[in-house]
């Protein structure tokens, strides 16, 4: 079998996913028996250029990490699903907008306000923003656009599959290394991961779910053999897919909802807030208003990984 | 809670009601219910753009 051609990218994503590919110390070297590497802008020096001249459909598999918010982004999206037979969302800004979708419950132009011009550590007086087009003496320079909007990478092209994770773990990619090693990938469309809600894989102890308060993760120590969530922690295993190994939990850390949502759960966000309503003990509309009290930012906690895919998407203006 | 959550999303709090109604209570039911859709109807339909690019 010749090698396979493999091309990795990263667009709105910390690096973080291209670390966790490093991560798989010596197996890279089963990686590299298995492929040749044809773009991977971290580590290798492939210019776009050498992408394009690549004719279509020549590069067997692609792992895109990171959301889509720019026209740099969205180009290389689209060029790298013309190049690619197979284009993976890899990690959770590709499947699901990730931490960069926070950036919907904001604007453009506040996030140009407060990074150029509002920030303290700014000297800019005459309120100089980036533009995409400048003249200078020497021509003109220009930038990539910044969108309004942080996009998933299947809402800009077509993807086969999904590798959810902040990062995705070592395991899931060697599980995705391994597929292509066998030609055993699964059905189109696959996130592969697990079918069951991390709630449903964790060993935890799971007795009697009340609780009359909410804890920030810094407020209390957890029993580590009980469920996080008894102890007043916002643990979202209730409504996040499985398949991570449970690595926040064996910490004593609840689950942060990374994996996005389990199958048949449209919107992981609306399914946790319901899931901590049945829970909390109440009596009476004091110990309501204390409840939301106690959560400081509910969307930000509860669509922490999942904005671009939510049914709302962003926060949308009050006025027409 | 859902109503703080909503509001980070720019959703007039007036578009979420919750009240309590017994299956005897035919009137109140649907005194409510009318009270809800004159309510939104004043508030016309909820801007869905996705903000675009």
């Amino acid at each position: 079998m010749p090698k396979l051609k493999l091309a990795l990218y990263w667009a709105g994503a910390c690096g973080g996913c291209d670390v966790a590919v490093l991560d798989v110390n010596e197996k890279i070297l089963d990686v590299a028996n298995l492929a040749d590497i044809v773009f991977w802008p971290i580590a290798l020096d492939f210019k776009y250029h050498h992408v394009e001249a690549m004719p279509d459909k020549s590069i067997d598999v692609c792992l895109f990490n990171g959301c889509v918010r720019s026209s740099e982004q969205e180009h290389i999206a689209k060029m790298l699903r013309a190049k690619s037979k197979v284009l993976v969302a890899f990690g959770s800004c590709a499947c699901f907008g990730g931490i960069p979708a926070l950036a919907n419950f904001t604007t453009r132009a506040e996030i140009m306000e407060r990074a150029y011009i509002e920030a303290p550590s700014n000297e800019n007086p005459e309120k100089t923003l980036p533009q995409t087009k400048v003249k200078v003496a020497e021509g003109e320079i220009t930038l990539p656009e910044l969108y309004e909007n942080v996009y998933t990478l299947a809402q800009v092209v077509p993807v086969e599959y999904y590798v959810p994770g902040c990062p995705p773990t070592v395991d899931l990619i060697l599980k995705v290394v391994n597929a292509l090693a066998t030609n055993s990938l699964p059905p189109v469309g696959a996130v592969v991961a697990s079918e069951k809600t991390l709630c449903a894989e964790c060993d935890r102890k799971k007795e009697n779910k009340k609780i009359t308060r909410i804890y920030r993760t810094h407020e209390i120590i957890p029993d580590p053999s009980k469920c996080l969530l008894e102890q007043g922690l916002l643990c979202m295993g209730a409504a996040t897919r499985g398949g991570c190994g449970a690595l926040c939990i064996k910490a004593n850390i609840p689950c942060r909802g990374c994996f996005g949502p389990p199958p048949g759960v449209a919107d992981q966000g609306a399914k946790l807030v319901s899931s901590i309503a049945s829970i909390y003990e109440t009596d009476g509309k004091d110990d309501i208003q204390k409840m939301v009290n106690e959560v400081a930012d509910p969307a930000g906690t509860f669509y922490r990984f999942g904005m671009s895919t939510s049914m709302l998407r962003r926060k949308h203006s009050r006025k027409r | 809670m859902l109503k703080k959550m909503l509001g980070q999303f720019g959703v007039d709090e007036k578009r979420l009601r919750l009240d309590w109604v017994s299956a005897s209570e035919g009137d109140r039911f649907a005194s409510i219910v009318n009270d809800m859709t004159e309510e939104i109807r004043a508030l016309g339909p909820f801007n869905r753009s996705d903000g675009g690019k």
